[in-house]
């Protein structure tokens, strides 16, 4: 529905039944790639941020605590005052996936410790790297005069503009896989979040388990980045509203989240295209902005969680 | 059940043990648990109660020596088919998810391709928590949220539980209703416990208690011959008595008044 109603809505509304040569064009090469990276983005986010507040035990966790989006950053805005375009319009995301996945090993590194990942390590490790990343890109940008920054600044508030289809076979392609990979194994997260030992009572092996899923949200989290930058809220609250209406098991709520985070970063991305058009409100805006309130409503009405 | 086996069905011999780098920890422990026994054990904070359920739980290997459960070397099984062997629960159970009660007993059957006989209701049913089965974890009470993982254990259907002081933090009321529990799921099931304690009272009811100190067996056996005054006080450090009215059951006494 939501997938369906982003296509045809916009700065200039569309009939479905009577389309004209230049609205199917619009349609095809421009709205439909946008809205496709939109969803995959969403899910990626929804699903990766479950994931890890259930890995590291930590209800503030979201997918950019681990330093990913900020080595992503850094690498794009790299690549694109280096002012070579190596890659031509595939620099940034590039250039960004390469951070992310940088990032993604040296913090796993970081993380390890005696044959496993630990998580307080890993969430040791992630916010170490960010700052240092942050501080390295800030100071680019207070000392780099390059006009294409500003292109840089946009797309790290979450720019889908860019969106056209060559990203979006390689970008399934990870987040898929992820996606795949960590509901497959919904049942060893359940058993980690009750704690290793009883993980390790129920028959699964930790440190096996916490690696598989940290590598499937360091997928799907560098491939969302790679994409559209970086987009807030999703990562962090989606998973906890989707826990206040399904309940917390992760078979459900893996699934749940990725389809919660898809169909609200579209429903973002419409709004903040059509609201002020021409002009565009970055997706990471709107969804915090909208997405916040609902929160805090559920979090009022209801008798969340038994807290 | 299989109550004709006379066998242990956990084993060690002459198991060391030492954390990285460190001094040994545990050196030269040999211990037998047969079917359907409840053990005590007791010793003082840092003792090695929790190493040594953690090693019999597989989830710390030994350094030295070996380990069986039912006659094979403990580490030579898979994790899903130890898990349906035995279960091993912690001290301190913190769960910050917002799990219901049922969907944490279900958890019991992750071992299993197929379910077994036993369901989630039945669990709950034999632990006492029937009508709690959609409650939160969190809005339990302390006594209720150890059930609720007991009945977890009880879906896992392993015979062997390793309980790391299941007694701790609890009011006297829930301690008594754990252990009589515990001491029903042994006798309708022949299920064997290894139960890690520090009250010497509390260890006084058990059937059979090991003492520790600094890794080594101080002594195993009825509390009677095992918790004794001088054993106790190497144990413990602190000079304490055992007294007994008559036929009522033993209670540990101090040799002075302490305040």
């Amino acid at each position: 529905m939501i997938f369906i109603m982003s296509l045809f809505i916009g700065p200039r509304v569309m009939i479905p039944f009577a389309l004209s040569d230049l609205e199917k064009e619009i349609i095809l090469s421009i709205r439909l790639p946008r809205v496709l990276i939109a969803a995959l983005m969403g899910m990626a986010l929804g699903a990766s941020g479950a994931l890890l507040q259930g890995l590291l035990k930590n209800p503030l966790a979201d997918p950019y605590i681990l330093g990913i989006s900020s080595g992503a950053s850094l690498s794009a805005a790299l690549g694109i005052i280096s002012g070579l375009y190596l890659f031509g319009k595939f620099t940034i995301p590039l250039m960004a996936f390469i951070g992310a996945t940088f990032v993604s090993a040296v913090v796993g590194i970081l993380g390890w410790r005696r044959g496993g990942l630990w998580p307080e390590r890993l969430l040791l490790a992630g916010i170490g790297l960010s700052f240092l990343f942050n501080a390295a890109l800030m100071l680019i940008m207070s000392v780099s005069t390059d006009e294409g920054l500003r292109r840089a600044v946009l797309w790290i508030f979450g720019d889908l503009s860019i969106a056209d289809w060559s990203l979006i076979p390689y970008g399934f392609v990870f987040i898929i896989t992820g996606l795949l990979i960590s509901i497959l194994r919904a049942k060893a997260l359940n058993a980690l979040i009750l704690g290793d030992e009883i993980a390790h009572s129920l028959g699964f092996s930790v440190y096996r388990e916490r690696f598989i899923l940290f590598v499937s949200i360091a997928l799907m989290t560098s491939a969302s980045v790679a994409m559209g930058g970086i987009i807030g809220f999703i990562g962090l609250l989606i998973p906890h509203i989707v826990r206040f209406l399904v309940g917390a098991d992760s078979r459900i709520l893996l699934p749940a989240s990725a389809l919660c985070g898809g169909g609200f970063l579209c429903i973002a991305d419409l709004i903040g295209k059509s609201v002020m058009a021409p002009m565009e409100i970055p997706s990471g805006i709107v969804t915090a902005i909208i997405g916040s309130p609902y929160f805090l409503y559920l979090l009022r009405r209801k008798d969340v969680l038994g807290i | 059940m299989s109550s004709a086996y006379r066998d242990p069905i956990l084993e060690f011999k002459d198991v060391g043990f030492m954390y990285n780098r460190g001094k040994k920890f545990i050196s030269n422990l040999n211990l037998k648990v047969g079917n359907g026994e409840i053990i005590g054990l007791l010793g003082a904070n840092g003792s090695g109660k929790s190493t040594i359920l953690k090693l019999a739980g597989g989830i710390l290997r030994p350094s030295e020596g070996l380990i069986t459960l039912w006659g094979k070397p403990l580490r030579l099984y898979k994790n899903k088919d130890r898990a349906k062997l035995l279960c091993y629960l912690p001290q301190i159970l913190d769960i910050n998810v917002p799990f219901r009660v049922k969907e944490l007993v279900g958890m019991g059957l992750y071992p299993y391709e197929v379910t077994p006989e036993m369901g989630v209701d039945e669990a709950l049913e034999i632990v006492g928590l029937k009508g709690k089965a959609e409650s939160y974890i969190k809005n339990l009470s302390g006594g209720e949220m150890r059930r609720t993982f007991i009945a977890m254990t009880l879906l896992q259907g392993a015979g062997l539980f390793l309980l790391d002081e299941p007694l701790s933090n609890l009011d006297i009321k829930y301690q008594i209703e754990i252990l009589k529990l515990l001491k029903d799921l042994k006798e309708q099931k022949s299920i064997s416990i290894i139960m890690a304690l520090h009250d010497i009272n509390m260890a006084l009811q058990f059937e059979k208690v090991m003492l520790i100190k600094d890794g080594k067996i101080l002594g195993i056996g009825i509390p009677d011959s095992v918790l004794t005054k001088d054993l106790l006080r190497i144990a413990f450090d602190v000079s304490i008595d055992i007294r007994r009215h008559d036929s009522e059951r033993a209670y540990i006494s101090y040799e002075n008044s302490i305040i």
